[in-house]
């Protein structure tokens, strides 16, 4: 079942489930990806398989024009995106309310989706989602200039057409078809605004996660305050790229939220902090002064000189 | 050990079977992939997806997905992926898809083993 038509659209479709196939009470788990350089394959191997794994009913999807999806030359409104992933639901016949997990603008359009459809949502997980009462479109809009930009650069071109590999090149010239040939980035212009009376209302819980080192991170707060039941994680030493970065965290955190919410949260470890970083480079202070005694110490401690007496 | 030794006659049907799998998963990968370098390439166990077939994340989707089309239910993927993260598949050779799809239709089949 990998092709659905949905909204006239032909659609990529993965449905993943447990050893023996779902039952009627598996959760069902739809996984929304990014926009333009991302696809069905991130949420894929990051989570798919694993809450599939863990009992769940997965759907993953690409969306229209990404990855193995149809590049249709108009149609990425935000609009456009609701009716598709509604369209897609119900030619697969799901007919309960599910939990939805989206990926930067893909969870921009998880909250649209639980906002339009609180009936057909249990619950919303938010990964990395561009959030703006104001100027959404225009933020939506850039972030697409800057990629636009990338991609078309001539060393970028240079590099694709010489040296980078063959993986890569690929990806690359799927975000250029879908930039250069679609009506993508006019769309994105026009994502209209949120409203901060519909917010207040949201029905369904929300797990946000942000990384502390995200470029986007001082819209969590903004979201957490206007969402009702909204539980805000914040993930230390972690950018814009949360999916690939803790995906072995995100894996417990959506075990604990769709089997477990009534036990405490998992705690966030990273790798290696505290172990192997000085305090001054973690905390961003000026460092120790290289030229003192601590210095001097452990050189000769490292040359295995005997202590003078 | 406690464990039975497996037969000469078990052992030489694993590999031929091991064999057999080789030569199905490397048609499906050529098709998956479906560009000219592929077509006489020699696909064996220890290619790698990553390095030797500069496989694209989206395809090994596509890939496990005819997998699971070729071997149905008693091949489980799911399981098989769900505790990799995308850079352990991606680095994966051959070989260990071929070894976890011989290894399930044995465990599928214990009798035919002994």
């Amino acid at each position: 079942m990998a092709e659905i038509v949905a909204n006239g659209v032909r659609l990529h479709v993965q449905r993943l489930e447990p050893k023996g196939g779902a039952g009627p009470d598996s959760p069902v788990v739809v996984m929304v990806h990014g926009m333009v350089v991302d696809n069905i394959s991130s949420f894929y191997f990051a989570l798919g398989n694993c809450l599939a794994g863990a009992g769940c009913d997965v759907i993953c999807y690409d969306l229209r024009g990404h990855g193995r999806s149809e590049r249709t030359p108009t149609g990425y409104t935000m609009a456009d995106s609701l009716a598709d992933l509604s369209a897609l639901l119900d030619a697969l016949g799901v007919d309960r309310p599910v939990h939805i997990v989206g990926n930067s603008y893909g969870a921009t359009l998880t909250l649209a989706f639980g906002l339009a459809n609180p009936g057909r949502v249990a619950s919303l997980t938010l990964v990395e989602p561009p959030f703006l009462i104001e100027g959404l479109g225009e933020e939506m809009a850039r972030s697409l200039t800057q990629v636009l930009a990338a991609v078309t650069d001539d060393e970028v071109e240079f590099w694709l057409a010489n040296s980078a590999g063959r993986a890569v090149t690929r990806i690359a010239r799927s975000a250029q078809a879908l930039l250069k040939e679609t009506s993508v980035a006019e769309d994105m212009l026009a994502t209209p605004p949120f409203s901060r009376e519909a917010l207040a209302a949201l029905p369904m819980p929300v797990l946000a996660v942000y990384g502390a080192n995200s470029e986007i991170i001082d819209q969590a707060e903004g979201l957490a305050e206007l969402v009702p039941d909204c539980t805000l994680v914040v993930l230390e030493q972690t950018t814009h790229m949360v999916l690939r970065e803790a995906a072995d965290y995100l894996r417990d955190l959506l075990r604990w939220w769709l089997f477990q919410r009534d036990e405490p949260i998992p705690h966030h470890q990273v790798r290696g902090a505290g172990f192997d970083t000085p305090v001054w480079v973690r905390e961003m202070i000026p460092p120790p002064d290289l030229n003192g005694e601590h210095r001097t110490a452990s050189l000769s401690a490292a040359a295995g000189s005997p202590a003078d007496a | 050990m406690t464990t039975d030794q497996p037969t000469a006659a078990a052992s030489a049907d694993q590999t031929a079977s091991a064999e057999r799998v080789l030569s199905e998963v490397a048609a499906i990968l050529r098709d998956v992939i479906g560009e000219e370098y592929v077509v006489d390439m020699s696909i064996e166990m220890d290619t790698s997806f990553n390095e030797d077939l500069e496989l694209e994340s989206i395809e090994f989707v596509t890939f496990a997905d005819r997998l699971r089309e070729t071997y149905g239910e008693h091949v489980d993927f799911v399981g098989f992926l769900s505790e990799m993260d995308v850079d352990q598949v991606i680095n994966m050779k051959v070989g260990e898809v071929v070894d976890f799809i011989v290894d399930s239709a044995h465990d599928a089949a214990p009798s035919a083993a002994r």
